[in-house]
């Protein structure tokens, strides 16, 4: 039917997206990478010439931050998947499975609700709770169970915080579709064979939904990975990640080729992990005749 | 294999405290019996099944399996076998997985798993079929995977719910054939549930009739055919015509009455349409006084066939008709 050559269409409706693609996407990245192998900026300087230099700079490191601050990416951004994976997985279950429509819709209101305050706003929330003259430090000075303020945050852990907090309805409603199309009554099935109600689940729905896991899990570092607002408001001085140092060398640098040489190692390493991942969750689902 | 009998004593399920699905029915199942929930769709058979499973919990009333309370034992310490109307096989395993689960939830040593597992699907005539996945399987497999799946466990009891409903009328018949030839070989107690009375006449060695989560009759498919206690029993087995005689109901099939000629008849009337259905053709005559009845006409021997318009008596005798409560 659809065999023949001609494509359908339908197919101009996607010229929007293919546009968008290109200009916000495939541009940047291909000016990005151009001026990451040039010494200044070739448009505006006839003396800039190609170099490697950026790339040693990092691969080096002789300052000794950029090893640390790729690490300190990767580690916050797999700490948040898995946090968010932890909650959201049974969220999203328990929504799935819900029987009364308006409680789902409650639910999904309050899951979704956070993502319509701005980034900033909700990071915000989270100083106001976490600083040492914060909600919660106040009230453990005041009840007498600390008399130092706890290190909530300007460190890993308050960025962690905020992050999940804010990715965690992009797991929720990731998972939940996928978890809402397993039939209920393949868990029952397992039941009536003699399963316990978690060795249904372990044997029946959690196998079923590691399709969604994996979106899920891609989606929540792929955005991890790339927050600049949230670690840098909720980091202080004690965090710096790659889209922080790279918005210093554009900002304060005026090292837009470090710049770009830095923007493209982090894509490249994410995009190796991202394939690594997506082979072995395949493998696994794979056997169990997903893929 | 061991078989167990089923006593549902005054169960009531209720749903969001509104709907009464299941209204205080008391049933015996006897061991080994091939027994039909049969009635209109949301009548409450469903769940009523799910309550021997134990997927539901009454609101009040017990459930007895084998002598013994199973109101508060959870669903995977019944050992019952339950096959689903969609099969709920599991997408993600081979057939021999799926039909292995079971023996595999019991913690049997492996190399009897095997051995069940071949004997299982053998039962059902798999052979063959061991590494396909459910979604590579006609309706039909899928439904003999989800029967090896429930049956080789030899749970003494076995839970149906409509499972042949998704069949096409040739195959759903021959599985009929082979679902009641097996149930009879294992001995096992097997409750199922159906809407369709054709195959709960053909299939089961009793019959409950449901109506509205109650139970309007229990009995032997001739039973049920031919001694209908209610109106509903009735008009829901087969086609029937209600006589309102001296202010009771009595009913009577269309295969009771004969065709005769119109002077001296009970009723005289002509003929409004006539279905022929193979076997036999059922008439509908208008009787002069306004009233239609229903008239089966078998081929058996020689046919005359009466079209619409012709004039015709009708007569039968009283000890067809049946008094009908309510
Ligand atoms: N989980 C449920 N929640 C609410 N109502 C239900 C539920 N299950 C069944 N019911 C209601 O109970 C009644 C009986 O349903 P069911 O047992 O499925 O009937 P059947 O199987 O005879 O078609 C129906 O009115 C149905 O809508
Ligand atoms: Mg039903």
């Amino acid at each position: 039917m659809t065999t023949r050559g001609r494509p359908s269409p339908i197919a101009w409706l996607l010229a929007p997206a293919a546009l968008l693609f290109v200009l916000f996407f495939v541009l940047p990245f291909g000016v990005m990478a151009a001026m990451s192998v040039f010494s200044g900026n070739p448009v505006n300087n006839p003396n800039a010439f190609l170099t490697t230099r950026h790339y040693e700079r990092f691969v080096f490191d002789t300052a000794g931050i950029y090893h640390d601050a790729l690490w300190a990416t990767l580690r916050i951004g797999l700490i948040t998947t898995i946090i968010s994976l932890l909650i959201g997985y049974p969220l999203a279950h328990w929504m799935a499975r819900m029987q009364s429509r308006l409680g789902h819709a409650l639910v999904l209101m309050a899951v979704i609700a956070p993502m319509l305050t701005g980034i900033v706003v909700r990071t915000f929330a989270w100083m106001t709770i976490l600083q040492d003259k914060g909600v919660i430090n106040t009230l453990l000075i005041q009840w007498g169970l600390t008399d130092k303020p706890l290190p909530l945050m300007y460190n890993e852990f308050g960025t962690i915080v905020a992050l999940v907090h804010i990715y965690v309805p992009f797991m929720v409603l990731t998972l939940t579709g996928v978890i809402g199309r397993i039939d209920e009554r393949l868990e029952q099935a397992a039941r009536s064979l003699g399963a316990g109600r978690l060795r249904a689940f372990v044997e029946v729905t959690l196998p079923l939904s590691l399709p969604g896991i994996l979106a899920g899990s891609l989606l929540v570092f792929a955005l991890s990975i790339s927050a600049y607002v949230t670690p840098s408001l909720m980091g202080g001085t004690d965090v710096l990640t790659l889209p922080m140092l790279i918005a210093q060398q554009v900002g304060t640098s005026f090292n837009p080729n470090f710049a770009g040489a830095l923007g493209v190692i982090l894509l490249l390493v994410s995009l190796a992990i991202v394939i690594a991942y997506n082979r072995i969750l395949a493998r696994l689902s794979g056997e169990q005749g997903l893929a | 294999m061991t078989s167990a009998a089923i006593r549902l004593e005054q169960v009531t399920k209720t749903f969001d405290g509104r709907v009464v699905a299941v209204d205080a029915i008391t049933l015996d199942i006897a061991a080994g019996e091939f027994f039909s929930l049969l009635g209109p769709s949301g009548c409450g058979k469903t769940t009523s099944l799910r309550m021997i499973a134990g997927f539901e919990h009454p609101d009040s009333g017990r459930v007895y399996v084998g002598g013994r309370d199973i109101t508060d034992v959870p669903v995977h310490r019944r050992d019952m076998g339950m096959v689903f109307q969609s099969y709920a096989l599991f997408p993600h395993r081979t057939v021999v997985e799926n039909v292995a689960f079971g023996l595999r939830m019991r913690e049997v040593p492996r190399a009897d798993i095997e051995r069940r597992v071949a004997a299982a699907l053998a039962q059902v005539a798999l052979t063959g079929l061991e590494d396909r996945k459910p979604s590579q399987l006609s309706g039909g497999q899928q439904q003999r995977v989800a029967l090896a799946r429930a049956l080789v466990v030899e749970p003494p009891v076995l839970l149906c719910d409509e499972p042949l409903g998704a069949l096409d009328r040739k195959l759903r018949q021959q599985m009929q054939f082979e679902l009641k030839e097996l149930q009879k070989r294992l001995g096992v107690t097997l409750v199922f549930v159906t809407h369709d009375q054709e195959e709960a006449l053909a299939m089961s060695d009793r019959i409950a009739v449901m109506n509205k989560g109650r139970v309007e009759q229990v009995g032997s498919p001739a039973e049920i055919y031919e001694q209908p206690r209610t109106r509903f029993v009735a008009d829901f087995i087969g086609e029937i015509n209600i006589l309102d005689e001296a202010g009771t109901a009595r009913a009577l099939r269309p295969e009771k009455i004969r065709l005769v000629t119109p002077d001296g008849a009970r009723v005289a009337g002509r003929v409004e349409t006539a279905n022929y259905l193979g076997g036999s053709t059922l008439l509908r005559v208008r009787a002069s006084d306004g009233s239609s009845m229903l008239v089966r006409e078998t081929h058996a021997g020689e046919r005359a066939s009466r079209t619409p318009g012709d004039l015709v008596g009708l007569t039968w005798s009283d000890q067809d008709t049946v008094a009908l409560e309510g």
